[in-house]
């Protein structure tokens, strides 16, 4: 669907695993790696990425779900309408008079939307792009018949895990770790910079209380619409929280 | 008692002590400056501590500023504590190998070079001894962490300056570092006075440079651990706070604090005696190996208090009270002291700067309703076992008993027998391992009965004669069937309720002589959920026993009971000097102490299987927490009265 790919070639990033994955899957169609194509027919697992962005693709998802006996949604796209919903906040028929020579040969919707929007979904893989250890866990745990280990916890517990030194308290840094999902290792707070929320927004992410507390500090409400509205805007919880601190 | 001779050692000599440490095969572990913060991490000797460094916290703020002077120990405590290096974040528990049919499961051990803890405060080695409590003093030990403490030399620290956000003061556990050390150091004008404690302690000190501490260095050592005092920066009142919380549950003070706080876990994550641990097995694809491995959770997560979909904990106002009836309330109860030791950590840490000592102390000034007598803690007999290792179990007969439940039959893998309500841990490589009732056993074997819901239990539902799983337990306290001599017996079950009761059923029809007047209640879902048919008949059919059974849904078939159980029971008597066994959906189980209540029944009478999140089930891992209880080793069978505050009420 609409996306960058980047999280497909997740998939071929796991070069270690990549023996193994060929021995417990059978890979039928699979664009970024083979173009032995294969679209027919009915699946085990169904790996989707990419936001629902035009008509075409609203007809693709509902025929692949329907052919699909586990379907898992990667990504931030897939999972949140990733970061082409920043249109949803603005006037789409303008953005398109102000891009193309000739509108009228594009054909979008006027919002970018998470697959889960359309069609029921057996898991999201939340990340931008997603973890490749999360995705083999997605995948084994389909596998073996487990739950996938993959737990909707703040990133500040991988950060903790990891002994990273917390950024808003020794630095004074804007984080979004406390209400965004955890997956990506903390990579961001290692490197001594506060979380932009690619994984997305948590459960119970109490973005209120994040943000009353960074305009106590000093941010703007400019500073809170940014901050909330990135990679994973159009989620409901950072979408509420950036609405709030509009202009 | 004797202090121990004092010493004193020149500031130049710190050094000496260190590569003396070191020479003796440690690694040494201290503070030292990191980018932002005082962490502690791996050091070779003086010059990597944090000389002329201090710290400035306030909640939700922390920061590194440069003193006036070159002290070495001039900071209070930092972002990392030692429970780090004891209970890591993250280890395996348990190597699993399948081999066709065939499955092994060996402990992961520690096997931890000797290290020496540089620059333990007293609240610091207050918290190392209150999770000795848990992970060393029973019943189970943690076979990982105890090598760990074993391996380890702590050279402590006097604190003669306090922080901002310290309270040990309040707490009793410092500013004067309490019992457990080996070297304890008080940093002075030019030096330092040592203490040591252990053996190993004063043989270090034999080899310094060391003369006996003259009459001034240890006048102006308390001078210094009384200012230290004197400073705290905040202090608690502590008087019956176990009970003030408990009694104060639904205190509008938990939805205000839950307006502000994250549910990140970070004050958890810091805290130096918080001990939640997830387990979970890591594989790759269809390897045959699997580590189960554990990891540091949080009561602030949700998945802590969730079982089979449901979330015991769903507000944040629910995750903040466990966690602070917990740390302040519940470890009275279940380790005989309180959870802090007043380190500030939790505020300097907490990002939106909560500060719990301002939470307690509004909780106690705001209208309080009066505190409540909490249950005293068990002393434990510890076992040697490794509680957290199954064995491996073949399955020797696999019996249908409704569409979606079967009982297994599995060999004996333990001399330890079953009692009535307790259960074993079932576990399946790749998988996981669930909690399931005990439903009967013998000689050479034990049998389970479980419904196929979950992932776990439905892979465990599938398993065929002759394959292997693992087995761990038992575990759990029992039915009191003792108790029920000479009174009448009411057993009530709802769905697979009734499997913890099976076994007891299964002892008493055995003992007529002793329980003549025994009923069976029991209500499932329809006619083609009725566990143990068979049974069931031959128990009514027999003079001392009494079942009835109902169906909540009922075809045109059906000829018997239909309602609910407590409709059945509303038709029954229900003796006041009867005991009475109960166990099922909480829901069915709040709705017959219901009717218990009203016929007068006095809840020591009554007994209740509890059901919560189990992950470790010998009391380290804290998923099962029930207020003051852990559900694996205080329960799951309670008597009603011990639990009577906390049953049915949201959040718990």
């Amino acid at each position: 669907m609409a996306s960058c790919d980047g999280c497909q070639l997740t998939l071929l990033d796991c070069e270690d695993e990549l023996l193994a994955l060929g021995e417990a899957v059978d890979i039928v169609h699979f664009p970024e790696a083979s173009s032995a194509l294969r679209p027919q027919g009915r699946f085990d697992l169904t790996l989707v990425e990419g936001s629902i962005s035009t008509p075409e693709q609203l007809e693709e998802i509902r025929h692949i779900r329907a052919v699909s006996h586990a379907l898992v949604v990667i990504g931030a796209c897939a999972t949140s309408g990733g970061v082409q919903a920043l249109r949803n906040f603005a006037d789409h028929e303008q953005f398109m008079r102000v891009v193309y020579a000739t509108p009228s040969y594009v054909s979008s919707l006027a919002d970018s939307t998470p697959i889960s929007a359309h069609v029921p979904v057996d898991f999201e893989l939340r990340g931008c792009p997603i973890d490749k250890a999360q995705l083999l866990e997605v995948i084994t745990a389909s596998v073996v018949g487990r739950k996938p280990g993959i737990p909707n916890e703040a990133v500040c517990m991988e950060c903790k895990r990891r002994g990273v030194v917390c950024v808003m308290v020794a630095r004074g840094q804007t984080c979004l770790g406390p209400v965004t999902h955890a997956g990506c290792g903390a990579l961001c707070p290692a490197y001594d910079r506060g979380c932009y929320g690619c994984f997305g927004p948590r459960e119970s992410a109490n973005t209120g209380s994040l943000a009353t507390w960074e305009l106590g500090r000093g941010r703007s409400k400019a500073d809170m619409v940014r901050a909330f509205r990135l990679i994973t805007g159009a989620a409901p919880a950072f979408e509420h929280e950036s609405k709030r601190h509009e202009p | 008692m004797t202090p121990p001779p004092a010493h004193w050692l020149e500031r130049d000599e710190l050094g000496h002590l260190l590569a003396l440490i070191r020479g003796d095969g440690y690694r040494l572990i201290g503070p030292t400056v990191d980018g932002a913060a005082i962490i502690y991490d791996e050091i070779e000797g003086v010059d990597e501590l944090p000389v002329g460094w201090t710290d400035e916290q306030a909640p939700g703020r922390y920061r590194l500023r440069r003193r006036d002077d070159d002290a070495i120990f001039g900071f209070a405590v930092g972002p990392h504590s030692w429970k780090q290096r004891l209970f890591p974040a993250r280890e395996p528990l348990v190597q699993i190998r399948r081999d066709g049919d065939d499955i092994r499961f060996s402990a992961a051990r520690a096997d931890p070079p000797p290290t020496a803890f540089i620059g333990v405060r007293a609240c610091e080695l207050a918290a190392i001894e209150l999770q000795d409590r848990v992970f060393v003093r029973g019943p189970f030990v943690d076979h990982r962490y105890a090598a760990r403490r074993e391996a380890c030399l702590i050279i402590a620290v006097n604190c003669v300056e306090a922080g901002e956000l310290c309270f040990c003061a309040s707490m009793g556990t410092g500013p004067r570092v309490g019992p457990g050390y080996d070297l304890c150091l008080t940093e002075l004008d030019g030096g330092f006075v040592v203490e040591a404690e252990t053996e190993a302690g004063a043989a270090l000190v034999q080899r310094l440079d060391a003369r006996a501490a003259a009459d001034a260095e240890l006048t102006a050592r308390d001078a210094g651990l009384d200012s230290c005092r004197q400073t705290m920066g905040r202090e608690l009142d502590t008087e019956g706070l176990p009970g003030l919380l408990f009694g104060n549950l639904d205190h509008p003070r938990w939805t205000e604090v839950a307006e502000r706080c994250l549910a990140c876990g970070n004050c958890t994550q810091v805290c130096p005696t918080c001990f939640c641990f997830d387990v979970k097995d890591v594989s790759l694809l269809a390897n045959a190996e699997t580590a189960r491995e554990r990891s540091w959770d949080s009561c602030f997560g949700q998945d802590h208090s969730t079982i089979h979909g449901a979330v015991f904990r769903p507000a944040i106002a629910d995750r903040y009270r466990q966690w602070l009836t917990h740390k302040f309330a519940s470890w009275t109860s279940q380790f005989d002291a309180s959870g802090c030791v007043g380190c500030g950590r939790c505020i300097a840490w907490c990002p939106v700067g909560i500060d719990v000592t301002e939470e307690l102390s509004a909780i106690r000034s705001q209208d309080p309703k009066p505190a409540i007598e909490l249950p005293r803690p068990q002393v434990w007999w510890p076992r040697e076992d490794d509680p957290l290792v199954p064995a491996p179990a073949r399955v020797l007969e696999v019996q249908p008993e409704t569409p979606d439940t079967v009982t297994l039959v599995i060999e004996r893998t333990t001399a330890v027998r079953e009692e009535p309500g307790q259960f074993n841990m079932l576990s399946l490589p790749a998988i996981g391992d669930v909690p399931i009732s005990v439903s009967g056993s013998g000689e050479d074997f034990v049998e389970h009965t479980l419904r196929g819901v979950g992932r776990a239990t439905k892979a465990l539902s599938e398993l065929r004669p002759g394959q292997r799983l693992g087995v761990r337990g038992p575990f759990g306290s029992r039915w009191p069937i003792e108790l029920a001599k000479d009174h009448p017996l009411t057993l009530i079950a709802g769905g697979v309720g009734l499997t913890p009761l099976r076994s007891a059923m299964q002892q008493l029809a055995a003992n007529p002589d002793d329980y003549p007047a025994v009923r069976l209640f029991y209500g499932a879902r329809s006619a083609a959920d009725i566990l143990y048919d068979t049974e069931l008949l031959a128990w009514d059919s027999l003079p001392s026993c009494d079942v009835s059974v109902t169906v909540d849904q009922a075809s045109r078939r059906w000829l018997g009971n239909i309602g609910f159980v407590t409709r059945l029971l509303r038709r029954k008597e229900l003796p006041l000097d009867g005991r009475y066994f109960i166990c099922g959906p909480e829901v069915m189980m709040r709705q017959v102490l219901f009717l218990l209540d009203e016929a007068g029944v006095p809840k020591s009478h009554r007994f209740v299987s509890i059901e919560r999140n189990m992950k470790c089930a010998a009391g380290f891992c804290g998923r099962c927490q029930y207020g003051p209880y852990f559900v694996c080793k205080d329960g799951p069978i309670f008597r009603h009265d011990h639990i009577d505050f906390i049953f049915g009420q949201p959040g718990f």
